[in-house]
């Protein structure tokens, strides 16, 4: 019995030692990070507002290190990249845009009707005007975010830009720029690329302009700010200055990504009111059918097309909206739910583009983005297909189980401003110039968890 | 027995068929001494626990029984992103599968048993790491079963029993997740959906010994419906968006699938015994995980979620040797496909091809007395993008069983 009892013994030791042998958790095996052909001695992201983090209407700092070009670099930061140093705002919320109105929060809002709901209502009183007249420039840390709100791809080679005394002066670049402080008068005014360049060149560029050479003009409803033509010298037309752009960084053996332009007319400050949201019961229906009978168009009860100005409509100048076109968010709203606006009194063109108005727009973008594909693949550029990620997102996607949608505040990758993106929708959008990265530069470059990135608040 | 092996050979030939894949959330811990011969044993009774494996296989059995056990389940996943290369891994706490079985012989040589099983067969809890990537997908799943048999059994002849229960399944399930709306302090919304569930089924057996040396077992346990009604729906949400999210009852069913095992058991000798077991497990019954809420509201919709699960076969095959009269040593392991199909992958069931090893000891302390232990291992590797989250890597799961029964017979 007592031997009995001691193999026993072993047997119990020999199965609890197996035990001990056999892990209990798995092991985490993550993948190589790798560079592939780039260089992250110096990374240079150069943009517009989305690049610069532009949301809400407003620049200002949770948005800049929410950005485009700060979540690619966070990204590139796992392969090597620098340290980030953006142009910061002096306070965390507030921010401004050129109009120096603070940002926008989603508030409680009272409309002409006495009802209550959720809108995107200005944060503060005024904007941080203080940071747009104060200088961010500082020669040792050298921005590696260089994104400009408002900058054009002919911009880049501007010398009033950043000239605070001409009317072409930016106050977003000036605060940024190495001589925002030249006296009047000098005349030596740094442009943006100069500045990119100044004391010593990038290795690595993300390039995503192009947007703002359209969106002013689209966001006046095709009534100013024309769109930047695509021939024409450096600082004119659009291809030059791509190509000068895209040659200099050649020339220095300089890498990059360029981002396409999307179809801006897929955003939600311009898909938000839909062209027949004229809902009519029999009473209003009747009373627009006397105004606009004469003119042989009839209402009915239900949903109707909006009316709008259109200077080529016949001799009133006055007709329903046509399916496909679209009404701006800048739209008086009050106006058009408790003043008839839209119905008795056309909407007027600066809130609208017509179908004649986005075929020129789209147009434009088309030429635009051949171009860019053109030289990109010309100098071996990478090509992040923006467009692709915005008609998706228009679309809808599930992101690790988050729908994700272009619909306004809701959708949850656009900022309330309906143009810019919000942090979680930056981040997305870095994914697409990851991507083009490791495919055209073979490195394995993680993608940003765009989950990580915050989206709109509610109260 | 030549049929039998023909039929062996179809199932098989069903599985490189259907290209199957092992268990869901299936537990198969309810027998100690089939937990160390790799889970198998419909075809040789033991104790008490041959109530669930092969109601038939307990007239087969000269004794009154009472058996209890109860196998700790130490489980862990980690989840690899593959886009984000960034790992998240569970923290689940540990499972703890038991069973209960009281079986009587009310003729002598047993030839007419009664008895109670109460045990396990489904559940799961699962809980992943705080702000992981899924986490709008599942923060939290447990799941529990518990099935209660009464059972009659028996001996028609000499060398078949017959058998069969009657099972009253009674259940809980709360599953939770992050919704994604958020706070202006950035704090996400959460839902935790929890509630009782009843289902009932049955499990009959028969057992059939050709041979001193050879039994063959054949049993069918059925699916059981897991009917939820007035489960409790809670949601978290910003103060603006609270009138979205009401709390509100909901009714849902998550049903068990079936089971139908054949058996061989071959015992040379008195003290060696081969067992191989074959089960089919029905999952296709759980295609869809589906919620319907009392109120809805345009944020609160009804969810019908697809998990196209299919039916699977596992395979199960263990050993066991008495070098001395009171000791038993046993060893086994086995092969199961997974119900779960490609995109169908979820972080409640992270579940791939499983293969598994175990083995196990017993000891008889007296003629009454037996104490039995075992142990449990296998690691599970799955990579899928999920249709309907687009959640995408790999996940690893390693599942460590470690159970003890005490047995009493008379």
């Amino acid at each position: 019995m007592v031997k009995y009892t001691s193999f026993f013994k072993k047997t119990v030791f020999v199965c609890l030692f197996g035990i001990t042998l056999i892990s209990c958790k798995p092991k985490e095996k993550l993948l190589p990070n790798t560079l592939g052909e780039i260089n992250l001695q110096q990374f240079v992201a150069i943009g517009d507002g989305n690049t610069a983090g532009y949301m809400d209407d407003a620049l200002y700092l949770y948005g800049q290190q929410n950005s485009l070009g700060a979540i690619l670099q966070t990204q590139l930061q796992l392969v090597g990249a620098g340290e980030i140093y953006l142009p910061l705002m002096g306070s965390a919320n507030i921010g401004t845009n050129s109009s120096f109105l603070s940002k926008l929060i989603l508030g409680w809002k009272t409309d002409c009707l006495g009802g209550i709901g959720l809108s995107p209502v200005r944060f503060a009183q005024q904007g941080e005007v203080a940071s747009l007249t104060s200088s961010a420039y500082s020669p040792q840390n050298k921005f590696t975010n260089f994104g400009v709100p408002g900058l054009r791809m002919i911009d880049m080679v501007s010398t009033a830009f950043g000239n605070i005394n001409l009317p072409q002066h930016n106050a977003f670049f000036a605060r940024m720029s190495k001589d925002q402080f030249n006296l009047p008068g000098s005349g030596n005014y740094l442009s943006v690329q100069e500045n990119i360049f100044d004391g010593g060149y990038p290795t690595f560029c993300s390039i995503y302009l192009g947007i703002e050479d359209v969106l002013p003009y689209a966001r006046s409803g095709a009534t100013q700010n024309p769109m930047s033509p695509l021939a024409g010298f450096p600082g004119v037309g659009f291809e030059e200055s791509l190509t000068q752009l895209c040659g200099q960084l050649y020339s220095q053996n300089i890498k990059a990504v360029v981002g396409t332009i999307p179809d801006i007319t897929k955003m939600p400050y311009f898909t938000t009111i839909p062209y027949n949201g004229l809902n009519l019961d029999a009473e209003k229906a009747a009373s627009l059918n006397q105004i606009y009978g004469p003119l042989g168009f009839s209402f009915t009860v239900g949903s109707n097309s909006f009316m709008i100005e259109d200077p080529t409509a016949g001799a009133f100048g006055v007709r329903p909206m046509v399916e496909g076109e679209l009404i701006l968010l800048s739209v008086p709203l009050d106006s058009m739910k408790c003043h008839q606006y839209g119905s008795v009194y056309p909407l007027r063109d600066e809130f609208v583009l017509t179908i004649a108005e986005l075929q020129e727009i789209r147009n434009q973008l088309l030429a635009y983005n051949q171009v860019i594909r053109q030289y990109s693949n010309f100098y071996g550029f990478a090509i992040a297909e923006t467009a692709d990620f915005y008609a998706n997102l228009y679309d809808g996607f599930v992101y690790n189980g988050v729908t994700m949608s272009s619909k306004f505040v809701s959708g949850g990758a656009y900022s309330l401003d309906g143009i810019h993106l919000n942090p979680r929708g930056n981040a997305l959008l870095a994914n697409i110039f990851i991507t083009a990265i490791n495919k055209t530069y073979k490195s394995t470059i993680p993608l940003a968890n765009a989950l990580f990135y915050s989206s709109t608040y509610f109260p | 027995m030549k049929r039998i092996y023909l039929g062996a050979l179809f199932l098989l030939h069903f599985v490189c068929d259907n290209h199957g894949f092992s268990q869901g959330f299936q537990v198969n811990f309810q027998g100690q001494r089939q937990q160390g011969m790799g889970l198998a044993g419909v075809a040789a009774p033991f104790d008490g626990s041959s109530l669930f494996f092969n109601p038939g296989s307990s007239v087969f059995l000269n004794q009154n029984s009472i058996v209890g056990g109860v196998t700790p389940v130490f489980g862990n996943v980690l989840f690899l992103d593959s886009a984000t290369n960034a790992s998240y891994r569970s923290n689940s706490p540990v499972g703890t599968p038991f069973s209960f079985y009281a079986m009587f012989q009310l003729k002598p040589a047993g030839k007419l048993k009664v008895g109670l099983s109460v045990n396990t067969p489904f559940g799961s809890t699962v809980q992943y790491e705080d702000n992981w990537i899924g986490r709008f997908a599942l923060t939290r799943l447990e799941l529990k079963a518990i099935f209660i048999q009464p059972t009659f059994a028996y001996r028609i002849a000499d060398h078949i029993g017959i058998g069969g229960g009657f099972v009253i399944s009674s259940g809980n399930v709360n599953l939770q997740k992050d919704i994604p709306v958020q706070d202006t302090n950035g704090v996400y919304g959460h839902a935790e959906l929890a509630g009782k569930a009843i289902g009932f089924g049955y499990n009959i057996g028969i057992h059939f010994t050709p041979s001193k040396q050879l039994s063959i077992g054949l049993t069918y346990r059925s699916k059981v419906a897991m009917n939820l009604r007035d489960g409790e729906a809670t949601f978290t949400a910003p103060s603006s968006l609270e009138d979205k999210f009401p709390a509100t009852s909901f009714t849902g069913r998550l049903p068990l699938p079936s089971v139908t095992t054949l058996g061989f058991s071959y015992h040379p000798c008195s003290a060696f015994t081969v067992v191989l077991d074959i089960n089919r497990v029905g999952w296709k019954v759980y295609d869809t995980l589906a919620f319907d809420y009392a109120t809805n509201t345009s944020s609160l919709l009804d969810t019908k979620s697809p998990r196209m699960y299919k039916n699977i076969l596992a395979f199960r095959l263990g050993m066991e040797v008495k070098p001395i009269k009171n000791l038993a040593l046993r060893i086994g392991g086995g092969y199961g496909f997974s119900p779960v199909q490609s995109g169908y992958v979820t972080p409640e069931t992270p579940d791939g091809i499983r293969i598994y090893g175990t083995f196990g000891v017993g000891y008889e302390l007296s003629q009454k007395i037996r104490v039995d232990a075992s142990v449990y291992y296998t690691k599970i590797k799955r990579s899928d993008t999920n249709l309907e989250t687009n959640m995408s890597g790999t996940y690893t799961t390693i599942a460590l069983a470690t159970g003890l029964s005490i047995s009493y017979k008379w």
